[in-house]
């Protein structure tokens, strides 16, 4: 035994915890399948226990042996909210084992995709959190303003839910811009930005909600950095780091990285608010200078590569992929999604928390158990 | 009394409490279809569903006996819900004023106290299938705290059904006993008398305020947003309620229709000096009240988050100060 982790006289002994309250993995406030043990003394959360892998599918171990190109597409089955971030991120890793330059308009294309799809994602966790807090009304309305971009993204992606747009060396040809469709978009964001804009003020100006949200579900900065976290919920924190900054992809563009101070459940909301505007200025400026020319580069060819990977900034923070390609076909695969990184920080910010602030605690860290359940591998203990 | 009047007040009772059904399954519909889904931009459900059409189609659903150490007792708890609900209607009609202490607010806020208590009953003898033991790796390595005895989200909303008959139902019952002070009685007949003389309660300062703690009240009896901590859909999802399957549940949405006219004819009978009979105009003032009821609770709870205590005891504390103050008005 390692000589720190030796148990002594002054280690403290096992908290004496009054009751057990599990929620989950089927309950009203959970809109994935995911557990979370409670354990409570009067109502005031004292640990907590989060437990997922009830959807689990195996998607690294079926990427295995499948042809690139198939396996690409299969990363869009991983999660239903931010399909095309794994279909991109998946293709990124065989542009960079290939090296294979990408036309500039099929980049401004996925970035116009990119940010859509974070729109939608921080707009349904917004109005996710609204109703986990009992605010029908604000949770409805922000159903309702995020349609506009579910549309622009069925309108551009050709679905709903599965509208990745990238293969290898560009973009999917139905996903070109013409003129009618750049002008949809626009006339969606202008109406995005207007309607989040109302929704902004009126939020902040609640006293009732700002009650339920101010200095709840804390996670320190420190705490953050300790726990791993990445993404909005490490920038609530205060932790300027964004890893659009560091994707070549996103050089043209102007965006500021949006941070919060306190790391509760009101920054993680207003984090995600005020990113909100920043995607809508990056789409408004790829529509404005969407480059001529074409949107494929297919003047590249196959080859063995070794283990390449590559992060990008999913809506939820840090999105590993990583692959090898042996004959054309995928080996080695790993994927980590955001939220497996977050979950202790879930844990974390439940601590301390009256039981009806901890699902929302847990919900202000954005979780998506489902695509973490279906890319992580089951080790046998 | 003679057999002519005692037949005609058995009629008005009977007439009454059939108005206040027949309008008692139609406020949810009103509440859901006509404000909540109007504010929230969405089309709503049918304005029959909730308060009709939903207890037709539970009635005719297979009846599920609930995990519970006494399942009747458990199953039986929402008809003495309705029967509970129906005598406090019952109460303020002016055909019964006759009882005496029977119809006066000391039965009123022993029957308020009964329906609160169910509550609790009803979060103590139920075990959802939600919180039992799953093949989960809860006792296997690596798992926190194994041997800690586990709750069931009931018994959660059980204890705080417990607290809220502690703290609660304060606002309710202060703002009732302000057309007491200013009638000098406790005496339903006397109050409505009182205002015959005086005009309505509701009209004075005191009347004012208590309308407001009243209201206040109302809504926490019904636990309705932001007040409705003992069945939060983000931890006990519908508490005590939870359970409640086929005809139960009907009986359910049965009692909470019933109970809101119930409650804004007590306001009726008690601020404007109204009380329902179907013998008088003054049904349709009971009608208008409940609602008006209706749909301000509906906007209140269309624009707010639910309560923790951390908001809860303020706002109850403060309303009850508000409450007291009316007193102290309805005595200048």
């Amino acid at each position: 035994m390692d000589e720190d982790n030796k148990i002594t006289d002054e280690t403290p002994k096992k908290q004496v915890i009054e009751t057990e309250v599990p929620l989950g993995p089927v309950h009203s406030a959970a809109i994935e399948p995911y557990r979370v043990r409670l354990f409570v003394e009067d109502e005031i959360v004292k640990d907590a226990e989060i437990t997922v892998g009830v959807n689990h599918r195996g998607i690294e171990r079926i990427m295995e042996g499948l042809p690139v190109e198939k396996a690409n597409s299969l990363t869009e089955k991983i999660c239903g909210i931010c399909s095309n971030i794994h279909i991109w991120n998946s293709v990124l890793v065989a542009e960079k084992a290939l090296e294979i330059d990408v036309p500039e308009r099929a980049q401004y294309i996925r970035i116009i995709m990119a940010e859509l799809e974070r729109l939608h994602s921080h707009l349904l966790y917004l109005a996710h959190g609204n109703e986990v807090l009992g605010h029908e009304t604000f949770s409805m309305r922000l159903f309702y303003i995020r349609e506009t971009v579910m549309e622009l993204l069925r309108m551009i992606g050709g679905n709903r839910v599965q509208y990745g747009v990238p293969i290898i060396g560009g973009i999917r040809p139905r996903a070109e811009l013409d003129q009618m469709k750049i002008q949809k978009i626009e006339d969606g964001i202008n109406f995005l930005e207007e309607k989040l804009s109302n929704f902004a003020e009126r939020f902040i100006s609640d006293p009732m909600i700002m009650s339920r949200i101010t200095g709840v579900g804390v996670i320190k900065k420190e705490d953050a950095l300790r726990l791993a976290v990445s993404g909005p919920t490490l920038r609530a924190t205060g932790v300027a780091v964004d890893l659009r900054r560091d994707m070549k992809e996103y050089d043209p563009f102007d965006f500021d990285v949006i941070t919060q101070d306190d790391g509760d459940i009101k920054s993680n909301l207003l984090m995600r608010v005020l990113e909100n505007f920043e995607s809508i200025k990056i789409i408004r400026q790829a529509i404005n200078h969407l480059p001529e020319g074409s949107i494929t580069n297919r003047s590249w060819e196959m080859q063995d590569t070794p283990i390449t990977k590559n992060y990008v900034e999913a809506p939820r923070g840090k999105l590993y992929h990583s692959y090898a390609l042996n004959d054309g076909r995928v080996r080695h695969c790993i994927i980590r999604t955001p939220s497996i990184t977050n979950i202790g920080a879930m844990e974390y910010a439940c601590i301390g928390c009256h039981i009806t602030d901890a699902q929302l605690a847990v919900v202000q860290c954005d979780p998506c158990f489902t695509c973490t359940d279906r890319a992580i591998q089951i080790i046998q203990l | 009394m003679t057999v002519v009047d005692s037949l005609i007040a058995l009629i008005a009772v009977i007439g009454t409490l059939i108005v206040a059904f027949v309008v008692s399954v139609w406020l949810p519909g009103i509440e859901r279809k006509f404000v909540q889904a109007r504010i929230q931009q969405r089309i709503g459900p049918p304005i029959s569903s909730p308060g009709l059409m939903a207890p037709i189609k539970f009635f005719f659903k297979q009846i599920i006996n609930p995990n519970s150490p006494m399942p009747g007792l458990y199953n039986s708890l929402p008809i003495i819900g309705i029967i509970i609900t129906i005598l406090l209607l019952i109460i303020v009609m002016p055909q019964l004023y006759f009882l005496a202490a029977f119809a006066s607010v000391v039965a009123l806020v022993g029957l308020l106290k009964v329906e609160e208590i169910l509550y609790m009953f009803m979060g103590s003898l139920s075990k959802s299938v939600l919180s039992i033991r799953m093949p989960f790796p809860d006792l296997v390595k690596g798992a926190k705290h194994t041997d800690v005895p586990r709750s069931f989200v009931e018994e959660l909303s059980s204890m705080r059904a417990f607290r809220l008959i502690a703290f609660g139902s304060f606002p309710i019952y202060i703002a009732i006993f302000v057309p007491v002070a200013m009638a000098g009685s406790i005496f339903l007949n006397d109050i409505v008398a009182y205002q015959q003389l005086h005009g309505p309660v509701l009209f004075t300062l005191g009347g004012i305020l208590g309308a407001i703690v009243f209201f206040v009240g109302f809504m926490i009896l019904l636990n309705e947003y932001p007040f409705a901590i003992l069945k939060t859909k983000a931890d006990v999802i519908e508490g005590p309620l939870l359970e409640y399957a086929s005809k139960y549940r009907a009986y359910v949405y049965i009692s909470r229709g019933l109970l809101i006219f119930v409650l804004s004819s007590i306001f009726a009978t008690l601020f404007l000096g109204l009380p329902p009979s179907i013998l008088s105009w003054t049904i349709l003032i009971n009608i208008v009240v409940a609602l008006a009821f209706t749909i301000i609770m509906a906007i209140v709870s269309a624009f707010s988050p639910i309560f923790t205590y951390k908001q809860f005891y303020p706002v109850v504390a403060g309303v009850s100060i508000l409450g007291v103050l009316a007193i102290i008005a309805s005595f200048l």
